[in-house]
This record gives C-alpha cells, sequence and structure tokens, in this order.
C-alpha cells in the first residue's frame, strides 16, 4: 500500500484546503513546529478510515469556531496495482464516496471495504475508540504511546489472525474473538473472574442454606407436633381408663376404716389422761405434805440455833464488862501522872526566872568593877603623862649639836689611827714564868703593843730597851691630835655632857620620853572614848539596873520553897505532853469499851428475847398435834400415789398394744396415695387440655403445608441453581476450549514473528533477544546475559522495543499480502542519540518494505534518512489550491 | 333406586414440588375444582350421598382457609357427604378432622366417620359402614368387623375403607393398612368403595377403587374419575359408571428421537394436545441443529400453551449435520471447537459438552442473523 495525498479542507487546523502529495513509497519525514498541523494530518487520516462518515461524535473535526462547517478528506493510495480514492465528509455534509480503480462505492459500503482492507472495525455508536483499531491501531503510533504495544496487539488480535492465515496455512475463526468475548461476558455473569458465583446465581446458593434451615425446622415442628398428638392420644388413653375405674376410692374407703381405729386409740389415750392428772394431784399432795414436814425439822433447827447465838451473846457481854475495871485503872493514872507533870513544869518555870534574874546580877556587877577599874588605870595614865611630859622638858638637845660633835670625835678617831699606823708595833708571847715591863706598866705575857713615842723595855733579869719610833708624819699627827681633842673638849663643856655616849645617851632620853607621850595619849583615848564623863554615865546606868534585879528577886518565892531536883523547863514540858497523849489515849481507850459493852448488851438482849420467843412458840401443845397429824397424811397419800402409778402403767400398757403410730403413718399413706391417684388424673386432665391448647396452635399454622411450600421453593431454588451451574459449566468448556484453540493459532504466528523481532533487535543490541510470547507479545528480554521483561525496561527503550515490535508485525502482514503502511507520530524524542542512530537505520531498513509516514517538529534529527523532509509550513506557504 | 358417588384420594393441600410456583398452585387449586365438579355430578345424577373413602386431606396440618375452602367446594351438594380418614388424614386424637370441627368448617350434612362403625343414612336408607384409619399405619384389616356388623333390614350395607386390598395390587405398594379381596362377600356388603390407590381400579364387581378426582402424578392409572354407583335393591350387584372429574391431564412422554421424522411426530403429537395438559418429556436419541431449533421453537410454544410443560433433553444428543455447520460459517478454530464438542457429547463430561455445543451454536446462529437479518 502506497499513500499518495492527503488533502483536508475545513479540518480541525486547516480551515481552508490543504494538500500533502508527492509521499514516497518509503520513509517520508513530515516536519513543522508545534501546533503546524502534524497531529491534525494524523487525525484526519485517522478519521478518513475509522470514523463513520454519519457519526455524530466528529465533532473534534470541525475547525474552531465554525460550526457550520463541513470537515472533508480526500485519500489517494495504491494497493495490489489498484489506484483506491476515498472522498469523505463530515457533520454539515456527511458523506463517503470510495472509488476502486474506477469501481465506485458510498457510505457504509464503502467504509466495510475500508475496514476490510486495513483489519479493523467501527464501532456500533459514537467515536472509534482504540479497541475498534485493529491493525492500524498496531502500525500507525500515536503520539507518546509507541511503548504500549501488547493493548495493539490485544485489539488487533482477529485481525492479525485473519490476516496472517494465509501463513499458517490455516482457516482461521472470523469473528473468533469477539465470540471469545461473548462467552467470557456470558460466564461473567455467572462467575466472578476468580471462579466463584455471583449475581443471581451466588443468591441461589445462598438461599440454599436458609432455605435448608427453615424446612429443617419445619420438619423438626412437624415431628413434635406428631409426638404430641400421639402424646395427646396416650394420655387421654390413660385419662379416660381412670376416670372409669377411680382408683381413688378403694384407698379412701381403707383410710376410713384407719381413722376409725384411730379414733378409738385417742380415746384410749384420753382415759390415759385423766389418770395422769389424778397421779399428778396425788403427787402435788405429797409434795405439800413433805414440804410441811421440812418446815417442822427446820423449826427445831433454827430453835438451837437460837439457843446458841443467845449464848455466844452472853459471853460477848460478860467479855466486855470484864475488861471495865482494868481500864478505868489505867485511865486515872494516867490523870495523876499528868497532874504531876504540870506542877513539875510550873515549879521549873519559876526557878529558871530566878536563875536569870540572879544571872543578870552578877554581870551588872562584872560591869561596874570593870568600870571602876578603867577610871583608876585612866588616872595612872594621866599622872604618867605628866611625868614624861616633865621629863621631856629636862632633856633639852639639840640633835644637831650631837651630830657636830659625832663629827668631831670621828675625826679624832681617824687621827688616833693615823697615829698608831705610824708608830711602832711590839707582839711578845712569853714564856711561863717570864715577865717583862713596858715603860711603867707590866705586859701580860701574851700581847702587842704600839708605840708612838719613845719608850723604855725592861726584861727583868737582862735589862731595859729603849724603842723610839721613826717618820716626820708623827709630829704632824700629834699636833692634829691635840687640835682635835681641844675642839671636843670644847663642844662636850657646851652641850653639858662628858663624852659623846652620853650625849647620845641623852639625845635617846629626851626621844624616848616624847615617845611616852604620845604612846600614853593614845592609850588613854582608847581606854575612855568618851572621855572620862561617859565612863561615869555608864556606871551610874549600870548601878540602877542592878538595884531593879535585886528588887524583883526579892519579889521571887525564896527559893527553899521549892522542890530540890527540878528539871528543866523544856524536859518538863515534854514529860507533860507525854502524860497528856498517854492520858488521850487511855481516855478513848475508856470510851470505845463504853460503846462496845452498850452493843453486847443489845445483842445479847435480843438473842435473849428471840430464843425465849420461839421455844416458847415450839413447845406449844396446839404444835405438837399439827405435827402428829401431818406425819398421818403423809403415810395416806404415799399409798393413794403407789395406786394411780399402777392403774397408769396398765393404761399405757394398752394404748401401746394398738399402735398408734403404725394407724398414723397408714392413715398418711392411704390419704397421701388417694390423693396421688387423684392428682395424678386431674395432671392428666391438666396435660390433655394443655396438649390440645397447643396442638391447636400449632394445628393453625399448617405447618405440613408449609413444609410443602418450603420444599417447593427449595426445590425450584436447587433447579434453577443446577441449570445455572450447568450453564457456567458448559460456557467453562467453550470458554476453554475456544481460548485453547486461539491459543494454538496464536502460538503458530510465534516463530515468523519471532525471525522478523530478531532481525530487529540484533541491530539494536548485536547480542540480545526479546522473545514473542504466546499471545505474540514481546515478552522475555535478554541482554548481556540478564532477563527481564520488556515492561521492566525504562520507557525509551520500551518505547524502542515497541516499534521494532510493530515494524515486525508489519514484516508479518507484508508476508502475508496485506496492507502495511506505517505512520509515527513524533516517536523515538526519548531515545538518545546513539540508539536514535541504531533506530533510524531500523526504520530505513524497514522502509524498504513498508511506507512511512514520520511525523516531527525536530526535523534536524531526521534529516540523514536519505529523503527529502517535507516541511508543513512550506506547504501551508504555497499558493491556495 | 339407591345411587351414591363413590371418591377417594383428594389429597388437599398437596405441593408440587417439581413445579414452578405458578403451575403448583394452579394445580393445587384445580384439586377445590374436582371436589365442585364431585357436588355438581352428585347433583346432576341425582346420587343419594358420597362417599369418600380416605385422604380428603393431603396431611394433618393444613391451614384453616385449606380445610374451610374443601368443605366450602362441598356446598353443590346438600345431600350426605360421608368422608373417612385415611393414612394421610388419620382420626388421630388430633387431627386434620377435630381440626375442622373446632373451627366449625364441617357442614352438617358431612359425616365424619371419625370412629369405627356404622353411619346410617336413615332417609337414603344406606348403611355406611366405616373403618376409618385411627393410626398412621396398620397391620390389621380394619374392615374385618364388618363381617359381625348388623345394620337395618332392607337398607344398603356399603363399605367405606382406606388401605392395600391383599394380593391384587402391585407388591410395592405399602403392606400397611391391608384389607381383605373379599371383604364385600364376607360382610355381606352391597359394594365396598375403597381409596389409597390414586387410578380407578375394579377389585371385584362390588369392590373397587375410585382414584384420586383430580390426577396428581405422572402415572398412567386412570386417575381423574369418580364412579356413580347404582344398586337397584340391597343384595343387587351394583352398577358402577366411571365419570371422569379431571380437570388436568397428566402426560409423560418418553421419546426417542433418531430421524427427522420422529420429531415431525413429536412436534404433531405435541400440536394435538388439550390445553389443560401437564406434560413431561424426557428425550433421548439425536438431533440436527435445525431438528433442535424446531423442537425448540415447539417447546416454548407448548409452554405457553399448556399448563405445564417440563422435558429433560439431556439425554438428546447433538449432532450437527454440514448443512448446519455450513449454516454456522464456523470456520477456523472455532469450527475446531464445534466439533470436539459434537464428539465429547458421549464421553465423561457429555451433559456439560452437550450444553457447551448448544450454547456455542446459538451464538453462532445469532452472530449470523447479525450479519444478515
Amino acid at each position: 500500500m502506497k499513500l499518495e495525498s492527503v488533502r483536508v479542507e475545513q479540518f480541525k487546523r486547516f480551515k481552508k484546503p490543504f494538500l500533502l502529495n508527492g509521499l514516497s513509497g518509503g520513509i517520508n519525514v513530515i516536519s513543522g513546529p508545534n501546533e503546524a498541523g502534524k497531529s491534525t494530518l494524523v487525525r484526519a487520516i485517522r478519521a478518513a478510515f475509522f470514523e463513520r462518515h454519519r457519526s455524530k461524535s466528529a465533532e473534534d473535526l470541525r475547525p474552531w469556531g465554525d460550526s457550520s462547517a463541513a470537515p472533508a478528506i480526500e485519500l489517494v493510495f495504491h494497493h495490489n496495482g489498484q489506484k483506491w480514492q476515498l472522498n469523505k465528509s463530515f457533520l454539515q455534509r456527511k458523506r463517503c464516496d470510495l472509488s476502486i480503480q474506477g469501481t465506485t462505492y458510498s457510505g457504509e459500503e464503502a467504509e466495510e471495504k475500508l475496514a476490510q482492507l486495513l483489519g479493523y472495525q467501527f464501532p456500533k455508536k459514537g467515536a472509534s475508540k482504540e479497541e475498534h483499531w485493529g491493525i492500524p491501531g498496531l502500525l500507525w503510533v500515536e503520539q507518546g504511546s509507541g511503548q504500549n504495544i501488547e493493548q495493539a496487539v490485544v485489539y488487533a488480535g482477529d485481525h492479525l489472525q485473519s490476516a496472517l492465515s494465509s501463513l499458517v496455512s490455516e482457516v482461521v475463526s472470523e469473528g473468533g474473538d469477539g465470540l471469545i468475548h461473548t462467552v467470557r461476558q456470558q460466564l461473567g455473569e455467572l462467575l466472578t473472574a476468580g471462579g466463584v458465583p455471583r449475581g443471581e446465581y451466588k443468591q441461589l446458593l445462598a438461599d440454599e442454606l436458609p432455605g435448608q434451615q427453615e424446612l429443617d425446622a419445619l420438619e423438626s415442628r412437624i415431628d413434635q407436633y406428631q409426638n404430641q398428638v400421639d402424646r395427646l392420644a396416650k394420655v387421654a388413653h390413660e385419662f379416660h381408663k381412670i376416670d372409669r375405674e377411680q382408683p381413688w376410692v378403694k384407698v379412701r374407703q381403707a383410710l376410713a376404716e384407719a381413722q376409725e381405729r384411730y379414733r378409738h386409740i385417742e380415746s384410749l389415750q384420753g382415759q390415759q389422761q385423766t389418770l395422769n392428772q389424778a397421779l399428778t394431784s396425788v403427787e402435788q399432795r405429797a409434795a405439800l405434805l413433805q414440804r410441811n414436814k421440812q418446815q417442822v425439822q427446820a423449826d427445831g433447827k433454827q430453835l438451837q440455833q437460837r439457843e446458841q447465838e443467845h449464848n455466844t451473846a452472853q459471853q460477848a457481854l460478860n467479855d466486855v464488862q470484864a475488861s471495865a475495871a482494868g481500864l478505868h485503872a489505867a485511865l486515872e493514872q494516867c490523870q495523876r501522872q499528868y497532874r504531876d507533870a504540870l506542877e513539875v513544869e510550873r515549879q521549873a518555870g519559876l526557878l529558871e526566872t530566878r536563875q536569870r534574874l540572879e544571872h543578870s546580877s552578877a554581870r551588872a556587877k562584872t560591869q561596874l568593877q570593870q568600870l571602876s577599874e578603867r577610871k583608876s588605870r585612866a588616872a595612872e595614865l594621866q599622872e604618867a603623862l605628866g611625868e614624861s611630859r616633865t621629863l621631856t622638858a629636862r632633856h633639852q638637845i639639840s640633835k644637831a649639836a650631837v651630830d657636830r660633835l659625832r663629827t668631831t670625835q670621828r675625826q679624832l678617831d681617824d687621827a688616833r689611827l693615823r697615829s698608831q699606823a705610824i708608830a711602832t708595833r711590839i707582839e711578845w708571847q712569853l714564856e711561863a714564868g717570864q715577865q717583862i715591863e713596858l715603860g711603867q706598866d707590866t705586859l701580860p705575857h701574851q700581847g702587842e703593843q704600839l708605840l708612838l713615842s719613845s719608850t723604855r723595855l725592861r726584861i727583868a733579869g737582862v735589862g731595859e730597851f729603849t724603842i723610839t719610833p721613826g717618820g716626820d708624819d708623827l709630829a704632824r699627827c700629834q699636833r692634829q691630835l691635840e687640835q682635835l681633842q681641844l675642839a671636843l673638849g670644847e663642844q662636850l663643856q657646851a652641850l653639858g655632857v662628858a663624852d659623846l655616849a652620853a650625849a647620845e645617851h641623852t639625845l635617846v632620853a629626851q626621844e624616848r620620853a616624847q615617845a611616852d607621850v604620845h604612846r600614853l595619849l593614845e592609850l588613854l583615848q582608847s581606854l575612855v572614848p568618851g572621855g572620862l564623863a561617859s565612863l561615869d554615865s555608864d556606871y551610874q546606868a549600870l548601878s540602877a539596873e542592878l538595884e531593879r534585879n535585886c528588887a524583883e528577886k526579892e519579889a521571887l518565892v525564896p527559893a527553899t520553897t521549892l522542890a530540890k531536883g527540878l528539871p528543866a523547863l523544856a524536859q518538863a514540858q515534854d514529860l507533860r505532853s507525854d502524860a497528856e497523849n498517854r492520858l488521850s489515849a487511855a481516855e478513848k481507850r475508856s470510851s470505845e469499851h463504853e460503846k462496845a459493852l452498850l452493843a453486847a448488851s443489845h445483842r445479847y438482849q435480843n438473842a435473849d428475847h428471840e430464843w425465849h420467843t420461839l421455844r416458847a412458840s415450839l413447845n406449844s401443845e396446839q404444835r405438837q398435834q399439827e405435827v402428829t397429824q401431818l406425819n398421818s397424811d403423809l403415810t395416806a397419800v404415799e399409798q393413794e400415789q403407789a395406786r394411780q402409778q399402777e392403774r397408769l402403767k396398765q393404761m399405757l400398757a394398752q394404748i401401746a398394744a394398738a399402735r398408734p403410730e403404725l394407724v398414723q403413718q397408714d392413715i398418711q399413706r392411704l390419704g397421701a396415695s388417694a390423693d396421688q391417684l387423684e392428682q395424678a388424673q386431674r395432671g392428666r386432665e391438666l396435660e390433655l387440655k394443655e396438649l390440645r391448647v397447643r396442638l391447636e396452635i400449632w394445628g393453625a399454622e399448617g405447618l405440613e403445608q408449609q413444609r410443602g411450600r418450603c420444599l417447593a421453593e427449595l426445590e425450584q431454588n436447587r433447579r434453577r441453581c443446577q441449570q445455572l451451574q450447568r450453564r457456567a459449566e458448559a460456557l467453562q468448556l467453550l470458554l476453554q476450549l475456544l481460548t485453547e484453540k486461539r491459543q494454538a493459532l496464536t502460538q503458530r504466528l510465534q516463530a515468523p514473528l519471532q525471525k522478523h523481532l530478531n532481525h530487529y533487535v540484533t541491530v539494536l543490541f548485536p547480542d540480545a533477544q526479546l522473545e514473542v510470547d504466546s499471545q505474540l507479545l514481546p515478552g522475555r528480554f535478554t541482554r548481556d546475559g540478564e532477563t527481564g521483561q520488556m515492561a521492566e525496561l525504562s520507557f525509551g527503550a520500551r518505547e524502542q522495543m515497541g516499534l521494532i515490535s510493530r515494524l515486525a508485525y508489519a514484516d508479518l502482514l507484508k508476508e502475508a499480502g496485506k496492507p502495511t503502511l506505517i505512520i509515527l507520530d513524533d516517536s523515538l524524542v526519548h531515545s538518545d542519540s546513539v540508539r536514535l542512530d541504531s533506530m533510524k537505520r531500523i526504520l530505513f531498513d524497514a522502509a524498504q518494505r513498508h511506507q512511512i509516514l514520520l511525523f516531527t517538529c525536530h526535523p534536524d534529527n531526521w534529516q540523514d534518512m536519505g529523503s527529502e523532509t517535507i516541511n508543513l509550513e512550506a506547504l501551508k506557504a504555497r499558493a491556495p489550491l | 333406586m339407591p345411587r351414591f358417588l363413590h371418591t377417594a384420594d383428594w389429597q388437599i393441600g398437596r405441593y408440587f414440588n417439581r413445579f414452578d410456583t405458578d403451575n403448583s398452585s394452579a394445580l393445587a387449586d384445580a384439586r377445590y375444582g374436582a371436589i365442585e365438579r364431585l357436588a355438581q355430578l352428585a347433583v346432576e345424577y341425582n346420587c343419594d350421598a358420597v362417599l369418600v373413602a380416605g385422604d380428603v386431606f393431603d396431611a394433618q396440618t393444613v391451614s384453616d382457609r385449606c380445610i374451610r375452602r374443601t368443605f366450602n367446594a362441598t356446598s353443590g351438594f346438600k345431600g350426605p357427604w360421608v368422608m373417612l380418614p385415611g393414612n394421610h388424614d388419620a382420626a388421630l386424637a388430633e387431627s386434620v378432622w377435630t381440626r375442622a370441627q373446632r373451627i366449625n368448617a364441617v357442614p352438617s350434612n358431612v359425616h365424619l366417620a371419625l370412629q369405627s362403625g356404622v353411619i346410617e343414612l336413615p332417609q337414603q336408607k344406606i348403611a355406611v359402614l366405616a373403618a376409618p384409619l385411627t393410626q398412621r399405619h396398620t397391620y390389621e384389616d380394619l374392615t374385618a368387623p364388618f363381617d359381625s356388623i348388623s345394620t337395618p333390614p332392607q337398607w344398603l350395607r356399603v363399605g367405606l375403607a382406606h388401605g392395600s386390598v391383599q394380593g391384587v395390587l402391585a407388591e410395592d405398594i405399602d403392606a400397611t393398612n391391608p384389607i381383605a379381596a373379599d371383604r364385600s362377600a364376607s360382610a355381606a356388603l352391597d359394594y365396598l368403595a375403597l381409596g389409597d390407590w390414586h387410578g380407578l381400579k375394579e377389585i371385584n364387581e362390588r369392590t373397587w377403587y375410585s382414584g384420586t378426582p383430580e390426577p396428581e402424578r405422572f402415572r398412567n392409572n386412570q386417575p381423574g374419575f369418580a364412579l356413580l354407583v347404582t344398586v337397584s335393591e340391597p343384595g343387587a350387584l351394583p352398577q358402577v359408571e366411571a365419570l371422569e372429574t379431571a380437570r388436568y391431564h397428566w402426560h409423560q412422554w418418553q421419546e426417542k428421537l433418531v430421524v427427522e421424522t420422529d420429531i415431525d411426530e413429536l412436534l404433531k403429537r405435541l400440536d394435538e394436545l388439550p390445553e389443560s395438559s401437564v406434560l413431561d418429556l424426557k428425550l433421548e436419541g439425536s438431533i440436527t441443529l435445525a431438528g433442535e431449533q424446531r423442537l425448540a421453537d415447539a417447546l416454548s410454544r407448548a409452554e405457553a400453551r399448556y399448563r405445564s410443560v417440563t422435558y429433560d433433553r439431556s439425554r438428546l444428543l447433538l449432532a450437527p449435520t454440514e448443512e448446519d455447520l455450513a449454516g454456522l460459517q464456523a470456520s477456523g478454530y472455532v469450527g475446531d471447537v464445534l466439533e470436539q464438542l459434537q464428539t465429547r457429547q458421549s464421553g465423561a463430561e457429555a451433559q456439560t459438552a452437550r450444553d457447551a455445543l448448544a450454547i456455542l451454536a446459538s451464538l453462532l446462529l445469532e452472530a449470523r442473523k447479525e450479519e444478515h437479518p
């Protein structure tokens, strides 16, 4: 097939007529920028074939804003040496004319011719969609859908098989895919894709269980109903039988007899009761008498007790009385002792007063004496003071004169000493019996002497020695010594004393007399501080006091009247206090004794009275008679009691022999039996009623009729269900066979398609392999040892693979003598330059066998396709046709 | 001349599971119609009484409406009706009968023979010796007491019982409720009216089964009649005349189709049936697609025309002829499938294959029709 020209008018972007002609049999690159009309041309070619000229869905073919337009297309192509010309217009002017080598067809007939030639179909109504496009859907690649090969192959299915049938020398089924579709659809009404019942079938299956359950429930209730009916028959039968027999009547008779027997026993029991009462009364009386007897005995005992109490009281009284005398004596003694002690205390007081006065007088006397002594002493001191003052006046010597004297003396002494030092020393030690004389003096047998001047020594028997001291100072010392001795003599004279010692002695005596004056003055002052006058007044006051004491003492009882050996007052007071305490204790004891005596006396009188009263009462004659009567009554009552007990024993034996408890049990048993029998019958009657009521209610429901209805519905459901199941199975089988067969057929086309596919794949990837699967779809892709599905490839790769698959299909169709026109709208834009180069080689190769229209907005990419690029802009710029 | 109508086995309240709801209720309704016709016949033939020999009701627990409709349907005949409990409606302690009495559904002219004994119809001088079933099943002959029951002289002695006459009916009949074959003789009965066997059957000249007045199954044993019994005088042989009462006629055909003319024959018979037919068709053999088409058309017409048409074609093989196949234009693999299904009809899943074949054929025919209307 070779498309010669395409002409459009009032068609979308082309309001004015536009002609694309001069197309070559190989590749035609048609370029133009965006919105130049490339897609419009593609759409025009599609519309010319796919859309019914009468279609109301062709609105989009109209140019914008031109509602009166009649979009028109004219196509001219050659196929199998025949020229085909198609003129088709839509909307305002609906026409379709086809001329094939001079033979003309029009309307739908023309459209069918075209569909048959290219292998597609028309929609039943509305716009043509992908699923109707058949083989052109596979070969005419829309913008951006080059990679979606699967769906296109599926839609082309039937047409492909039909077109390729000559290749496999097989009768290909026309409409086989449609049939499969219908069968699948019909099966789909019954089963889901997963084979699960749906719709009515599902509902029927779902209804079966509740239906069966309802039926089972009804069956069970019918069963119960019938059981109840049987129960009714049985109970009714029993009821009527028992009603006739009335078995309780006989039992009631036996009951009456037993009751009669029991009444007899009850009368015996009544008599026993009377006996019991009589016995009780006798026993009560005996008990009363017994108590009286006990009372008598108790009275005797009480008398004894009272006597004893009387004696005890008397004894106690006596004891108390006996202790009275001792107590009294003791009291008197205490009183006496107290009085004595009191007297002693008084006298001791007096004595003490006297002694105090005496003592006071003695002290006053002593003081008086002292005062007089001090007076005399003071007089002495006064006198001594006078003497001392006189002495002082006599020894008038100045201390300075003495000091001068002393200095002169010392200078004299010093001069002497100096003369001695210059003098000659003689020391001697004489033997016994020897004597020497120095000067005039005979010397002791031992000593020394200084010699200031020439001296003679004579030794008896020996002769005389004159010793003269040497030195010049001896004379001057002698002269100083003489001056000083003269001065001293003058001073001694002035002072009136012999020597220095006397002078000093006179000075000491003077100083001592002055000290005595001072001392005496101080003594006097200390002795009579107030002076001698105050000493006199004290003396007088003391004398007066002494006189008063004496007077007082005179007034006192004379000491001779007082007892001798009196104790001190404090001791006397203590003694008196002790005596007083003892007296108080004695008085208290005496008073307590008085009270005890009174109490004992009272007790005794009471006891005595009671004892006498009781004794009188018990010993009376009436009392004695009563006791006698009591004893005889008691004997009689005890005999009566024994008799009654015997009678009662006999009665009890009689009652026991009649076995009242057994008779009573009989009554119970028989009564209960009769009741039970009647009760059971009443129960039956009740059950009958209940059963009848229940059955009546259940009967009203028409259970078996319901079961009939339920069963009918269930059966009907099942029948319908079976029908659907059969139909589903049949459809499944049919579908299975049809798809299997179809599958088998497509598989036969697999090999030739694979061959063509390999041809292209190896151009793109030298060692790669793209396998065609049983659905004639490119599937498993192997490259560099890696295997994957085509769907897993990148978009660009998928587009490339899609395109070569389409080319392979085209080759296959060509082989089968079918028309192949390949239209590519902006394909391979996602391919890189290397791949694009490979694809160009592939396209160029394919163009050797097929006409290819390649629309692009990148004409630069396709400059190397070995053909002239048709520029739409340029074409449009041409003068209108 | 005493004359009465003998009927039995009304089976009121029965459901017909095998039919769809429409047909089922129509057939159930027809049973009341039969009672009305019996009353009409009783009047028409001037009968003294109508004796119903058991199984008036199909079950004990039918709806009150059902009970009332039954007795209402007897209103056409004002003379005495004697109704006997059968095995389906035995006179149990609580039964459809006690219920009917309780709800006051029983007209005064209807006598219920709920106990074994005599029901006297003094005006008609007929003594009806009744042997009702008082249990669901018995194994003793309830008619035995008839031998010793005395009835007023110069009255007809008519026995009324429900059960199986011993030694006469096929052996597969339940052996319960036995009845001695010579009971009419031993009990000196003028006539023994029996129920339980749903077809008309003469046991001896005095002993008859009337069968059900309205057929309710396909068994072809002469159902749909009532017996008009005329006895000129006590002791005389009864004249028994069968009166048709059926509203619907039940047909069950088993046809084997081999050649085309068999279909012609079948379709002809189908066309000739009365409209009140209940037809059950079991087909076997084989049929061409064209024949199948004709048959389907005919059955479709019949379904619309008759009361009920049911059919079983599961054993009828589809055998498309060359011509058929050409007509279907089943080219390519579809043709293969057609062929395969055809052969599979005798295989393991014959039924499914046959159905699938039919579906395929019909789809292809439809497709053809669409292409060439």
